[in-house]
């Protein structure tokens, strides 16, 4: 793909083979050619910001073929409201509050839908579905991987347990990496709230993974 | 810092997102608070467990594909352009009805001009005026010519036929003419037999 920026872009790979999110400023730039309907740059945006968006919405509802037609709608009203962005704050906080709308409209939609259905997830819930956890990352033994692949699951089961607001919390600030002032801006909701909700939902996913968290 | 600080910056704190003069001047009391110390580096350690089981990014399949659906998303919502419809002139508005009105005025005008001057009169001695026939009558044998003659004044009409034949006193004119005759017709026609009526 062509860098729209005209010079060396500081988009790294990532050990799962995804591309990392680029310098902020690069993404405003990017942004402000997008928003003058340049298509190439936007490309390039969603390039550099699919997986994390993508690992987000994934992660929050455990359905890769749904999160992958969400993910692509979240850039598409990122597309369209891009006149409105005003880079207060970073591309990627932007985009993971239409991340948490989309998810949101997403569940709501799918609990009217399935009113008085069986509901198929309780059964597939500890199902171990090797093929969709077991990433490789660089450097690890077959070992080190499965272990990875293990705990991974079942901090995805104890993740389950939570309410979506405390499971987004945590995916937000221990996965993503985002700021209290960034989940805030995301989740449109109070800084108190966001420090609230971490609070109870690390305390409930620590006694969920006791065994884990003690014996590391 | 003296006194014990506020949950959110203690939370802010816990999370290493203080910075500049609020980390150093927390920092400063926390290096006497055992219990903080420990509480941080738990929350440093809980957060590495985390992030090290959970990729903060995935590829989605078919990246590229990805890709493209998302821009043929674009295209696709893209508003269209509205079709531009071209604005009558004004002077169309009031124009066309007029002209509308002076053409049927006009067909009228001619229409009875020419009807007035449509059917010569001719006078016939001891005859009321009569009006002939345009040449279109039906005439059943070449050579026979018809003439109309008219009067509003009796309310009458003759026709004239000339070069027609005699007709013979033995010409039937029932036969030249059509009278319905009753017919037979069966009433259970169209209605279902009855198999129990015909078997007895």
């Amino acid at each position: 793909m062509n860098n729209p920026s005209g010079k060396a872009s500081n988009i790294g790979q990532e050990p799962d083979g995804s591309r990392v999110m680029g310098d902020p400023e690069d993404d405003f730039r990017l942004v402000a050619l997008a928003q003058k309907g340049d298509m190439r740059a936007y490309d390039e945006l969603v390039t550099r910001h699919r997986g994390k968006i993508f690992a987000m919405i994934r992660n929050m509802i455990h359905q890769e073929a749904d999160a992958w037609d969400i993910s692509q709608e979240v850039f598409i009203k990122a597309w369209h409201a891009l006149p409105r962005f005003e880079a207060k704050a970073r591309f990627s906080t932007w985009l993971y509050r239409i991340a948490h709308n989309s998810v949101y409209d997403w569940t709501r939609k799918r609990k009217i839908e399935t009113v008085g259905e069986l509901n198929d997830e309780i059964f597939e819930r500890e199902r171990i579905d090797s093929a969709s956890f077991t990433t490789p990352s660089g450097g690890e033994t077959p070992d080190q991987s499965m272990a990875q692949g293990e705990l991974r699951l079942k901090i995805q089961a104890a993740l389950d347990k939570l309410s979506p607001e405390h499971r987004e919390v945590v995916l937000l600030k221990d996965v993503q990496g985002l700021s209290y002032k960034e989940i805030a801006e995301a989740m449109s909701s109070t800084l108190g709230t966001v420090m609230s909700r971490l609070y109870y939902a690390r305390q409930k996913l620590q006694t969920l993974l006791k065994d884990e968290y003690e014996s590391r | 810092m003296n006194t014990n600080p506020d949950e959110a910056t203690l939370a802010l704190w816990l999370d290493d997102e203080l910075t500049g003069k609020d980390l150093a001047s927390f920092e400063a009391w926390a290096s006497s608070q055992p219990e903080h110390m420990a509480a941080r580096e738990e929350t440093r350690r809980w957060r590495k467990l985390i992030a090290s089981a959970i990729p903060s990014s995935e590829e989605p399949p078919y990246p590229e594909f990805f890709n493209s659906r998302i821009a043929h998303g674009i295209r696709e919502q893209a508003p269209k352009p509205a079709l531009i419809e071209p604005q009558p002139a004004i002077w169309k508005s009031w124009f066309m009805p007029m002209a509308a009105c002076a053409g049927m005025v006009l067909t009228f005008w001619i229409g009875a001009k020419s009807q007035s001057q449509k059917f010569p009169v001719i006078n016939v001695a001891g005859a009321p005026k009569a009006i002939p026939v345009q040449q279109i009558v039906y005439t059943p044998e070449s050579g026979v010519n018809a003439e109309l003659f008219a009067s509003a004044h009796s309310s009458s009409m003759v026709i004239v036929l000339n070069g027609v034949a005699a007709i013979p006193d033995s010409m039937d004119f029932s036969a030249t003419t059509y009278i319905p005759q009753e017919r037979e017709f069966d009433s259970t026609a169209g209605n279902p037999s009855n198999p129990a009526e015909e078997t007895h």
